[in-house]
């Protein structure tokens, strides 16, 4: 029996050492599952579809996309850190899941910078400084000013506590030397909505999902947190020309895999979504939601998600915005 | 005169071919997944994302809207015929419409929820054709305070959906809004009640509590009366309503849809409370109140109507504003985005065939749905003929693949098993489910209007009053609560001194 | 009185303070805040004070008036129904749709009084395990192995 079994176990060890570097070679040899740690339909899941979608005929296996949502993307990204690191198991989520959660959380069971290697940086949006209609301040230099005068008084919508709009507001504050009441909604529409009615004042919003309000008079833009200006807003300024050094700030989506792939596996992955990334009517699409393609390698998305994560650490810490847990 | 014309535009739109093919593929595509439990709009809508782009804005708009609608439809037979609500607002349909169901009136009660739906889809389809431009501005005048008060009003009215003892449908409520803070609080960020797993953070889903309570406790419950044999009556007795039942739900339909018309308005929660404020209403109206949740024929009409009117007009601040009411509409907005359209005001104007054809569809689509459901009901009714035994264990699988769905997690059947030996214990003790399901649904809103209210006027608490709507709200909220109360009093002063005596 | 202690109002109420005393325990770690700047712990705290009180009450009603017997709960229900789910939630990756789900339905199934092992019932399960796979597996995509990885896949 004993003899059996080890027998079995030597044939099942050469099979492995065999099947190995067979796999690495053969990749794709079954279909692919790409994990999107949030519900159907938000921008995590929309950008992994589209992009998965346009890769797979190049790929030669189909990629499956499931939805694991929960926790800001903390439950979907977990379970990928636990997964092999096969290629058969990629995950797409946000700026929160792998920039801000490990900022902002001492619990997470998944630490992006040890646990996943970034496959590239799929598509970026600046933030926009919008203010509610007749607040008053049609600058920024007003806006500084008016906060100045009435501390702790103008109500700052966000999208949710920890999130990317919040922590731009948090950073604003500390940039501008000012204060306000952080305003915490469930999710950005609702926060949209409220400054359109005028029951808050100020908010920072991705700018794809509010140009249109701006231009029917709903809110009012003063500045974004780009590099340059948006060529949909031209005489809107951005935040650095203002003089508001370190306030350039994208949400951004992002594609990874477990630590550990095989490096064919992973310049395979890399090319076939950046390159999905580039078609022309994908980036057309991903234009019109408001969203600049990015599409650079893994190395240096690994070293931009390290940068955010000390850069979002550094404002959590000065603002004071640890969550008690 | 330009209503006519925008009207025609609407009908050469909705009936060109292709829009009336893709408008009868949404609404049956929607009912099949709104009959199957826990399966909603969303997934589906998500899945189907990435085929609309190659479909014009029209079309693909018409689709996705009859996915939705159609899944509201669907989500009412299978409360009526199995007591599985798959959302909230079909929580009080099961309430009189199960009742009707186990006396043999399955069939009646579908087709009154077939007739309300589609008489209240046509007028919501008018309404929105002539006021929704002039309503868009309501949806904005709802700030936090103003729906603080609207859920304060959802709470109360939802003491009146138990039949039972009053002291347990507040207990039931108050239990349900506990339950409800489970998850991370959206102010702090704090996790609350989670026990430290993660599988929490998000709250637990309403599909997850309402499968359990209602699917496996019933089942529970049922198993213990088996030999009786009377689980659901086998002779079916007129398939359709008479026309003395169509009489009797006349106003409750009109009513309905009022309630529906005006509260789908609001993108905050508004139409989910429209199928139960209907209920409320009607049993408040009616003479012999005492009927309802024993098989009342109004407590379906009333709140189907609601439902379908609120499902409707929760277009009207998508489209003039581009504010979603519902994930489902979060969904269509992406679409429209993805089309290159940004929905807002502009979109009356600057996509006529688009705004006009789809509200035409709407009621292209409630047509096609009534159609579609009044032939099925005899094949329905006959499903539930089966005898228990046989049903029960495909009910216990639907409720597990449907809970499994949500999250695509197994952690969630567990947590369901758990809320449905809950169900089963509670019942045990008069306990009903019903209210425990509103204060679940309503408590975290609750909560999140009453802080964020107070944060914004800096703990202010007079605000309340001041803002019109909000104090009306208000208002109407404490007048139903002493009308509730009051005669509850008095019966427990007259039982007392019977007692004494 | 030992009939009291019986009563549904008396058993029901009895829940409402225990939930209500364990929530509250619980929410002392989360800040209270103040009126104007709620913190976590506010609505719990109110909550569960509320539901200790309506539980009180209805302990107190169950010794002032006569109230019904709490009825027998039986557990062969009980456990078959709910332990079906979750013997279904612990080995459907193992086993695979096409194992996990007669195994579930069988055993809720054998709750029922009048279950027996027949020609239509195995029928009725054969075409509910099909419906499983080729509406919710194939149609739907829910992510599910058909079968487990007991079988390698």
């Amino acid at each position: 029996m004993n003899r059996i079994i080890s027998v079995a176990a030597g044939l099942a060890l050469a099979c492995g050492a065999l099947a190995g570097p067979l796999a690495a070679q053969d990749y794709p040899s079954k279909p692919v599952t790409l994990i999107v740690p949030f519900p159907p339909g938000g921008a995590s899941d929309t950008i992994g579809r589209v992009t998965s979608q346009t890769m797979q005929p190049g790929f030669g296996e189909s990629i499956v996309v499931e939805n694991k949502p929960g926790a800001n993307g903390a439950l979907g990204a977990a379970s990928v850190a636990r997964s092999a690191p096969d290629g058969y198991t990629l995950i797409a989520a946000s700026i929160g899941t792998f920039g801000i959660n490990p900022a902002l959380r001492s619990d997470l069971e998944y630490d992006p910078r040890k646990d996943l290697e970034m496959l590239t940086i799929a598509v970026r949006t600046p933030n926009a400084l919008v203010t509610r209609p007749g607040l008053g301040a049609k600058t920024v230099e007003e806006l500084v000013a008016k906060l100045k005068a009435e501390p702790d008084t103008l109500t700052f919508a966000s999208s949710g506590t920890g999130s990317s709009d919040h922590l731009t507001a948090e950073l604003f504050w500390q940039v501008s030397e000012t204060t306000g009441i952080h305003v915490p909604y469930k999710g950005g529409g609702p926060a949209q909505t409220d400054i359109m009615g005028g029951h808050a004042d100020v908010s920072f919003q991705n700018l794809g999902n509010i140009a249109n309000y701006v231009r029917e008079g709903k809110m009012e833009l003063l500045a974004i947190t780009a590099d340059e200006r948006s060529p949909d807003f031209p005489d809107i300024p951005t935040m650095k020309e203002l003089g508001y050094d370190g306030l350039e700030v994208y949400s951004w989506q992002a594609f990874a895999a477990p630590k550990g792939l095989p490096p064919e596996v992973k310049a395979k992955l890399s090319e076939g979504l950046t390159s999905a990334l580039k078609t022309p009517a994908v980036t057309e699409q991903f234009a019109k939601m408001g969203f600049t393609v990015v599409a650079n390698d893994p190395a240096a998305a690994d070293a931009f998600v390290a940068d955010e994560i000390g850069r979002w650490s550094k404002v959590i810490k000065d603002g004071n915005i640890q969550p008690e847990q | 005169m330009e209503l006519i014309s925008n009207l025609g535009l609407g009908f050469a739109t909705a009936f060109s071919f292709w829009n009336l093919a893709y408008c009868l593929i949404g609404v049956f595509l929607g009912t099949a997944i709104g009959v199957l439990p826990g399966l909603g709009p969303v997934a589906t809508i998500a899945m189907l994302l990435p085929v609309t782009f190659g479909l014009s804005p029209e079309t693909a708009m018409i689709m996705l809207a009859g996915i939705f609608y159609g899944a509201q439809y669907g989500g009412s037979t299978t409360a009526i015929l199995v007591n599985l609500p798959g959302e909230s607002s079909s929580v009080v349909t099961a309430l009189d419409g199960y009742q009707m169901a186990r006396q043999g009136h399955a069939g009646k009660a579908l087709a009154t929820a077939a007739i309300g739906s589609f008489i209240a889809g046509t007028i919501a389809t008018v309404v929105i054709a002539f006021i929704a431009p002039a309503l868009s501005n309501i949806a904005l005048a709802f700030g936090p305070r103003e729906y603080f008060s609207l859920m304060v009003l959802g709470l109360v009215a939802s003491v009146v959906l138990a039949s039972g003892s009053l002291l347990h449908a507040i207990g039931m409520i108050v239990l349900g809004l506990l339950l409800g803070l489970i998850g991370t609080d959206v102010n702090s960020g704090t996790l609350r009640y989670t026990f430290g797993r993660f599988e929490l953070a998000d709250g637990i889903s309403f599909v997850v509590v309402a499968m359990g309570m209602f699917g496996i406790g019933e089942i529970l419950v049922n198993l213990e009366n088996e030999t009786t044999r009377t689980m659901l009556s086998r002779k079916v007795e007129g398939l359709m309503p008479t026309r003395a039942d169509l009489r009797r739900i006349m106003a409750p339909v009109a009513r309905g849809t009022t309630i529906g018309s005006v509260l789908g308005i609001l993108p905050g929660g508004g139409a989910m409370l429209a199928s139960f404020a209907a209920y409320a209403l009607e049993k408040k109206v009616s003479r012999q109140p005492e009927r309802f949740g024993h098989g009342a024929i109004e407590g379906v009409a009333g709140p189907e109507s609601a439902n379908n009117a609120a499902a409707q007009t929760s277009f009207i601040p998508m489209l003039t504003l581009g504010i979603p009411s519902n994930p489902t509409m979060a969904l269509m907005i992406g679409a429209l985005i993805m089309q290159g359209i940004q929905p807002g005001p502009s979109v009356i104007s600057e996509q006529p065939a688009l705004f006009w054809g789809l509200i035409v569809s709407m009621w292209i689509g409630n047509v096609m749905l009534l159609v579609l459901n009044l032939p099925l009901i005899g094949l329905w009714v006959r499903m539930i003929g089966i005898p228990y035994h046989f049903l029960y264990p495909c009910i216990v699988f639907f409720c597990v693949i449907g809970v499994f769905s949500i999250n695509n997690a197994t952690f969630d059947i567990w947590l369901m098993a758990l809320f449905g030996v809950a169900g089963y214990v509670l019942r045990k003790l008069d306990c009903e489910p019903a209210p425990l399901l509103l204060g679940f649904v309503l408590g975290p809103m609750l909560e999140e209007h009453l802080r964020r209210a107070m944060l914004i006027s800096k703990g202010d608490p007079t605000g309340f009053f001041t803002s019109p709507i909000s104090a009306g709200l208000l208002f109407v909220a404490a007048a139903l609560l002493i009308s509730i109360l009051l005669p509850a009093i008095r019966n427990k002063r007259e039982e007392a001194f019977q007692e004494e005596e | 009185m030992t009939s009291n202690f019986q009563s549904k109002d008396f058993w029901a109420g009895s829940v409402y303070v225990a939930i209500g005393l364990a929530a509250l325990v619980i929410a002392q770690d989360y800040k209270m805040g103040t009126a104007a700047r709620m913190g976590a712990g506010y609505f719990p705290t109110v909550l569960s004070g509320i539901l200790i009180l309506i539980g009180l009450a209805s302990i107190l009603r169950s010794f002032t008036s006569k109230g019904e017997a709490v009825g027998r709960i039986q557990l062969r229900p009980l456990i078959l129904v709910v332990g079906s789910t979750l013997i279904f939630a612990a080995s459907v990756r193992f086993l695979g749709t096409l194992i996990a789900v007669p195994l579930m339905c069988l055993l809720a199934a054998s709750a029922s009084r009048l279950f027996r092992i027949s020609l239509p019932a195995l029928g009725a399960l054969a075409l509910l395990t099909a419906f499983c796979v080729l509406v919710f597996q194939m149609g739907l995509g829910v992510p599910l192995p058909i079968l487990g990885s007991l079988f390698g896949a």
